[in-house]
């Protein structure tokens, strides 16, 4: 097995709720006990709807963010209590590209400023070869060096925040949403080049989407994430092919497919995303699943693995059937 | 297919601004009949939500509309702005992407909706009221008598955009225009409100001009398709034509680049180059000539002169705007 990038135990992150003084204070519980590993050459596809936590993991992942409760490991190092100027070497081996490029570039620095940031950073000083280089590793040219963000279409500023991410070569690169402010053509663009800067650069991620179908297109493994907690967690094709929690099985049967004719068995959830602040007892998903019995309100299920696969693992206590082996 | 309860014939929109007129929208034509679905698909600024506000007269003051807008037959262009809003939310309704902005943070769901109803009909608040709790429980908002009281900020973005389209339907419209409708909501919760918007199609026989970039959601759901860009048509057809039949290249750029879920991944997605030309940069010729694939098949003729819509093999009408007179190859 090769190196181990990130890895994440049993981290927790709650935001404290300003309560008023005669009610007991409360706590939004956004990641509530995950366990992920991410190791080298890998690309982890972390899904879920609104207010699964998965971009809250991301920052914690990152350090942007403290755990409450956990530990993050970076490069087989326990980072979790590592503070302001000691993160910065951490920081060259993980970094981040967001969802909205156009609010995470300065609109006042030109390209070579933006650039130059995270080497200044490090306490480096970047020669014009090396920013150049990074603008054509993203299919940017020299010339765009001098301009600002607002010249740029929103793909070109997404390219910007990844040749950013890139400038002091990691291994892992954390996107949260990083196509979806995009149109479909250029989301194509963005996704092909990260596949090619995965293949040039050996880099890993953890891509944080809501879209499924983004996600299929790049990633290795695959967890869906529920209320803060993983609920299945399996190499892409597996997870794709052979949901094994209710909650998968119903996310994916949900996305459209974009052929006329195709009508896909569709379980429609019903009801809303139960709130953080008081998650159900048990399975968080207990109360919109189809198959919840009495059983998965008493004890939250782990994850455990499925039938037939080491790696595919769900927490559920009525996963669904691996499948059949298909015989044509 | 029956007659068409609306249709558009050579809509123009064209902004005036500092620098200058912007067009917009440069000559398009559809029609959609009762019941049925058009989508409508194009990226940001190919001119497709400036088309449906320009039917219901919804654009700023600075833009210049001309062409036909025939509801049943009569003209709405041109209309003075109290006759429009006899018509606007009663015959043509609008849902929005973003509920919370459509909705008044102060009133309760139950006034805004009721008020919807009020305006055009006379009668009193309490036949209003009962009206609109009829309408939310239609749309699904459980226990709507008491949930009627309730305010924009205690519903989830799935029960928001619920009460928009509740507000939409609650006058019977004959044509009902969905701007994006479900992309700000999780996949989950878009499956119920496509659901619900097909209900209602059955039900009340509404006339459903979609406005989408999602191709997964308009195969599922449309009839035709006019697929739009930089304020020209490039194609239009029934949504068999142009997802097994795509006869221009931008259609079939698209619809290489969208990533499917349902079937394991291509190596590469095949992508457009470029981005979309930015409104009036580009006056003659094919607007999607800089980015296409193909028109090294056609030559010089891409670039002088404009090509219109033409006929092309499948189920109906099908058009597509291209030079390039056969179906296109795909070149990977």
């Amino acid at each position: 097995m090769s190196e181990e990038l990130l890895n994440l135990k049993d981290v927790k992150k709650y935001f404290g709720l300003r309560g008023v003084p005669w009610q007991k204070a409360q706590a939004v519980r956004a990641v509530d006990g995950v366990n992920l590993v991410v190791r080298k050459g890998e690309t982890i596809g972390l899904v879920g709807e609104s207010g699964s936590g998965k971009s809250t993991l991301a920052r914690v992942a990152t350090r942007l963010l403290d755990p409450t409760q956990g530990r993050v490991e970076i490069g087989g190092k326990d980072v979790t209590r590592v503070k302001g100027r000691r993160l910065r070497p951490i920081r060259r081996r993980i970094q981040m590209v967001f969802q909205d490029p156009q609010a995470s570039l300065n609109p006042r620095q030109s390209v070579a400023t933006i650039l130059s940031t995270p080497f200044r950073a490090q306490g480096l000083r970047p020669t014009r070869a090396q920013l150049v280089e990074l603008l054509e590793q993203v299919g940017l040219a020299e010339e765009h060096l001098v301009r600002y963000p607002h010249e740029f279409s929103g793909g070109q500023r997404q390219r910007i925040g990844i040749a950013r991410a890139l400038s002091v070569k990691p291994d892992l690169l954390v996107c949260d949403e990083p196509v979806s402010a995009l149109d479909v053509s250029v989301q194509a663009q963005v996704l092909n080049l990260l596949a090619d800067l995965r293949d040039e650069l050996g880099l890993s991620y953890v891509l944080v989407a809501h879209d499924l179908a983004v996600v299929r297109q790049v990633a290795d493994r695959i967890a869906v994430m529920y209320l803060g907690t993983i609920v299945e967690e399996g190499p892409a094709a597996q997870v794709y092919e052979s949901p094994a929690h209710p909650y998968t099985k119903a996310l994916l049967s949900a996305v459209p497919v974009p052929e006329p004719g195709v009508t896909r068995d569709r379980i429609v959830l019903t009801g809303d995303v139960p709130t953080p602040i008081d998650p159900p007892s048990g399975c968080p998903f207990r109360t919109r699943c189809y198959k919840a019995e009495d059983v998965c309100a008493t004890k939250r299920p782990v994850l455990e693995p499925v039938e037939g696969s080491t790696e595919h693992r769900a927490a559920c206590y009525f996963p669904e059937p691996p499948p059949l082996e298909r015989t044509q | 297919m029956a007659d068409p309860v609306l249709e558009v014939h050579d809509l123009k929109v064209t902004f005036r601004t500092e620098n200058g007129s912007v067009p917009a929208v440069d000559g398009i034509d559809f029609a959609v009949a009762p019941g049925q679905t058009l989508a409508i698909v194009g990226e940001s600024g190919s001119g497709k939500s400036v088309s449906s506000s320009a039917v219901i007269g919804l654009l700023p003051s600075n833009a210049d509309v001309s062409g036909e807008v025939l509801l049943d037959g009569r003209e709405l262009n041109g209309l003075p702005n109290d006759e429009l809003r006899k018509i606007r939310g009663n015959d043509i309704a609008m849902v929005f992407q973003d509920a919370l902005s459509a909705l008044n943070p102060y009133y309760s769901v139950g006034w805004q909706v009721a008020e919807a109803y009020r305006l055009h009909h006379d009668v009193s608040k309490k036949v209003a009221r009962r009206r609109a709790v009829e309408m939310l429980d239609k749309v699904g908002i459980p226990d709507a008598a008491r949930r009627a009281d309730s305010y924009p900020h205690e519903f989830s973005g799935g029960m928001r955009q619920r009460v928009v389209i509740a507000m939409a339907l609650v006058n019977d419209p004959r044509v009902l225009i969905a701007d994006e409708p479900t992309t700000a909501l999780d996949v989950t919760v878009q499956a119920q409100i496509m659901r619900l918007l097909d209900d209602v199609q059955d039900e009340f026989g509404t006339a459903l001009i979609l406005i989408s970039h999602d191709l997964g959601v308009v195969a599922e759901v449309a009839d035709d398709v006019l697929v739009m860009y930089a304020g020209r048509a490039a194609e239009r057809g029934t949504v068999r034509d142009l997802f097994f039949r795509a006869a221009h290249p931008y259609s079939l750029g698209l619809l290489g680049a969208m990533p499917r879920v349902d079937v394991p991944p291509k190596p590469r997605l095949t992508t457009i180059p470029g981005t979309p030309p930015g409104p009036g940069s580009i006056t003659t010729g094919c607007p999607f000539q800089p980015r296409c694939a193909y028109t090294h098949l056609v030559g010089e003729r891409c670039v002088t002169e404009r090509p219109e819509l033409t006929p092309r093999p499948g189920e109906g009408d099908h058009e597509a705007a291209c030079h390039l007179g056969r179906r296109p190859e795909v070149i990977l």
